[in-house]
């Protein structure tokens, strides 16, 4: 679904990405670990189209992102809360997510239906703007927003950081369901390296912008990586 | 302990965005100050014999004296709508070791050294001192200097007060308005008490006292308040109201463009610094009115051409010449959506040119000043939806400031949108209408300028495709660097 050639990008002569090559095969589950400054969101800004590329290029199903805007339909994603537009209420924000992906507002509330449980009543019809919510409920709306329309490839940066914990494991949840049952690519960063052995089948260390690991996620996965991180 | 707040505010101050710009800026903002402080100083030092000339039988500080009341009303309305509250940073110093009411009165006194507390001095400092020369007398003079200083002061504190309810302002214009209203015709002076108050205080140097402890008790008013309130969730808690979810279904028929257009109709309702703009945009309806009714602008139709763009060009360009970055909290959001650029510019668009055709409708009490004024405002109109609406969409692509929505623009600080480009493109904006309509207008008559301009509106509109084209472009070519440029912090 996605491959990266010979992609680097560098900032007044200081390489902070540099992946040879990298696919990700449709319907993967892709968890992307490294410390702060490793080059995660970078990545994910490349992929998204939001930055330029120094060199190489990222293939979106046979899209190159930075040449086409065709891998936007079937492409969503939650990197941070600008991501949110802070003066709608999560209902707005979804009908408008749901307008820009060719749902209506019928399909947006059954598709929001299924995540009752997730919201926890803690975000829709509370008469509130996204911006006056707080940042775990933020957090909430972002993800689900960016399930809505069946997206193809679903990219998350940092999906568990400032949840409680009910909404962890519900969220681990979901993305474990759709893994199993939808063929969507899932794309996640996190610090959490429990719950990325946990959700993702295929792990990526990066370290300095560089992939140092590539491991398909078993039981030793948890201990290999702690290991790593506990230079 | 004050020494190290005074040395934080310091930092904040010159290291805040605004001074991080160029020098070219810096020096036509400095230029841009002077101009003014020199104008207030100017007329504070000749408008004592203005006065005198214009009216020979009343003592000019009495004359001044009638019409205090009137700027001090103003004044609070301007801070009203302009000033920030202090309050708002109270938060980091809420868990240092110090005495919260070192705290406090720090952050009270610091609003004293505002820009809207010197600017009346600018103007009463010399006045006073031509009073001065004058040989008037110095205690009375000195005292009077100090009442208006202490009442300056006084509308400071009290705009904190004011602030925290929404509907002051309304009533205040209301009551502005309907005082001046009533004075124009003749019904009603407000001045008359008003003036034998402030006459009252000049006469008897001793009731500078009034102004001093009317200072002295709305400080303590706001300093009560504040220290009561010195919580997380006291006084710099931010006020949520209960919101509703808005459908504007009507929208729909907008088809593809509509979700854009219902979340700009939002974000204008919903946050502050759009409402601002909306206010200012309205204030531009009378610009007419400066230019209609001075005689010498009868005979200079070119500039007659140039305010009738602005009468109905107001919101165009306002609102027009920050588009990208209404959108700077979100934008990320946007270009990385299924959003096609020409259908967001669009929805944009069609605001604007609706809000020219309101502007238009709003002006027809014109009419007033003659039909040739009517039909020049007209097509203004067209020329401002054909073609102003594309060079301020144009502009906009070379503005990459950010904007924070639900903040409003501090006075003086506003400098967004503030850089060379920007002015090279106000030019048209400007020269435009009145070249379209002075050249023919001086080749061949009155109408053919009118008409002139009008069809310049019209083939915009027909163009309109080739200009979002073309816009579109632009801004595509400008995507990262606009990116990047929003999501720096402010």
């Amino acid at each position: 679904m996605i491959s990266v050639s010979n992609l680097s990008k560098s900032y007044n002569g200081v390489t902070v990405l540099n992946i040879e090559n990298l696919d990700i095969p449709t319907g993967e589950s892709f968890g992307l670990v490294g410390n702060n400054g490793a080059g995660k969101t970078t990545f994910f800004s490349l992929l998204l189209d939001l930055i330029q590329p120094s060199n190489g290029y990222i293939k979106n199903k046979n899209i190159i992102v930075n040449e086409s805007e065709a891998w936007k339909p079937f492409t969503s994603s939650f990197i941070d809360e600008s991501f949110l537009i802070g003066y709608l209420t999560a209902e707005e924000y979804f009908y408008f997510i749901g307008d820009l992906r060719g749902q209506s507002k019928a399909d947006v509330n059954s598709f929001l239906k299924q995540y009752e449980e997730f919201f926890n009543d803690e975000i829709l019809q509370k008469k509130k703007y996204l911006r006056d919510l707080s940042k775990g409920n933020q957090k909430k709306a972002g993800i689900v927003a960016a399930l809505i329309g069946n997206p193809e490839v679903v990219i998350l940066d940092e999906p568990f950081a400032n949840l409680d914990p009910t909404t962890q494991i519900r969220l681990k949840k979901i993305i474990k369901d759709l893994d199993e049952n939808t063929a969507t690519t899932i794309l996640i960063s996190s610090h959490d390296l429990i719950h990325v052995t946990e959700v993702c089948r295929r792990i990526v260390v990066l370290d300095k912008g560089e992939p140092v690991k590539d491991i398909q996620t078993s039981q030793a996965t948890l201990e290999e990586l702690e290991a790593y991180f506990n230079r | 302990m004050f020494k190290r707040f005074v040395s934080l505010e310091w930092k904040q101050f010159s290291r805040s965005s605004y001074f991080q710009k160029g020098i070219a800026i810096k020096i036509l903002l400095a230029l841009g100050a002077l101009y003014f402080i020199g104008m207030a100083i100017f007329m504070g030092s000749v408008g004592f014999y203005g006065i005198q000339k214009a009216m020979p039988n009343n003592d000019p500080v009495e004359v001044v004296n009638n019409f205090l009341i009137y700027w001090f009303l103003a004044d609070v309305m301007l801070r009203f709508f302009m000033q920030q509250l202090p309050v708002l940073n109270i938060k980091p110093y809420m868990v240092i070791p110090v005495n919260r009411s070192t705290v406090i009165h720090f952050l009270l006194g610091k609003t004293s050294i505002s820009f809207f507390n010197f600017l009346p001095l600018f103007f009463f400092l010399p006045f006073s001192v031509v009073l001065l020369v004058e040989g008037y007398s110095v205690i009375r003079v000195v005292a009077w200097f100090f009442s208006i200083l202490f009442f300056t002061l006084s509308i400071n504190y009290l705009n904190f007060l004011l602030n925290k309810i929404n509907k002051v302002f309304y009533v205040l214009a209301v009551i502005i308005i309907g005082l001046g209203l009533l004075q124009f015709y003749g019904i009603y002076a407000i001045t008359e008490p008003a003036g034998y108050f402030f006459n009252s205080i000049y006469n008897k140097p001793y009731a500078v006292l009034i102004p001093l402890l009317l200072m002295v008790m709305l400080y303590r008013v706001n300093f009560k308040f504040i220290r009561k309130d010195f919580y997380l969730d006291g006084a710099i808690a931010k006020e949520t109201k209960e919101v509703h979810t808005q459908e504007f279904t009507w929208l729909n028929r907008f088809g593809k463009i509509a979700p854009f257009l219902k979340n700009d109709v939002r974000m204008i309702i919903r946050n502050k610094r759009p409402k601002q703009v909306l206010l200012m945009s309205f204030m531009f309806l009378f610009y007419g009115l400066i230019f209609y009714t001075q005689k010498a602008y009868q005979d200079m139709p070119a500039f007659l051409a140039f305010a009738s763009m602005f009468v109905t060009g107001g919101f165009l360009m306002s609102f027009g010449q920050l588009v990208p970055s209404w959108d700077s909290e979100y934008y990320k959001l946007l270009m990385s959506q299924n959003i096609p650029y020409r259908e967001y510019l669009k929805s944009k668009w069609l605001l604007m040119v609706f809000a020219v055709g309101v502007s238009f409708i709003l002006s027809t009490p014109y009419i007033y000043f003659g039909w040739d004024i009517f039909v020049m405002i007209a097509a203004g109109a067209l020329f401002n939806m054909g073609l102003n609406s594309f060079i301020t969409l144009y502009g906009g692509a070379l503005n990459r400031v950010p904007v924070e929505l639900n903040v409003k623009a501090k006075a003086f600080s506003n400098t967004q949108g503030f850089n060379p480009t920007q002015l090279l493109i106000a030019l048209p904006k400007i020269l435009g209408p009145i070249l379209i309509f002075y050249i023919p207008y001086k080749l061949i008559n009155f109408e053919t300028g009118i008409i002139c301009l009008a069809v310049s509106g019209i083939l915009g509109i027909v163009f309109t495709n080739f200009f979002l084209n073309h816009i579109e472009k632009v801004y595509q070519k400008q995507k990262y660097k606009t990116i990047a440029a929003f999501g720096e912090k402010k």
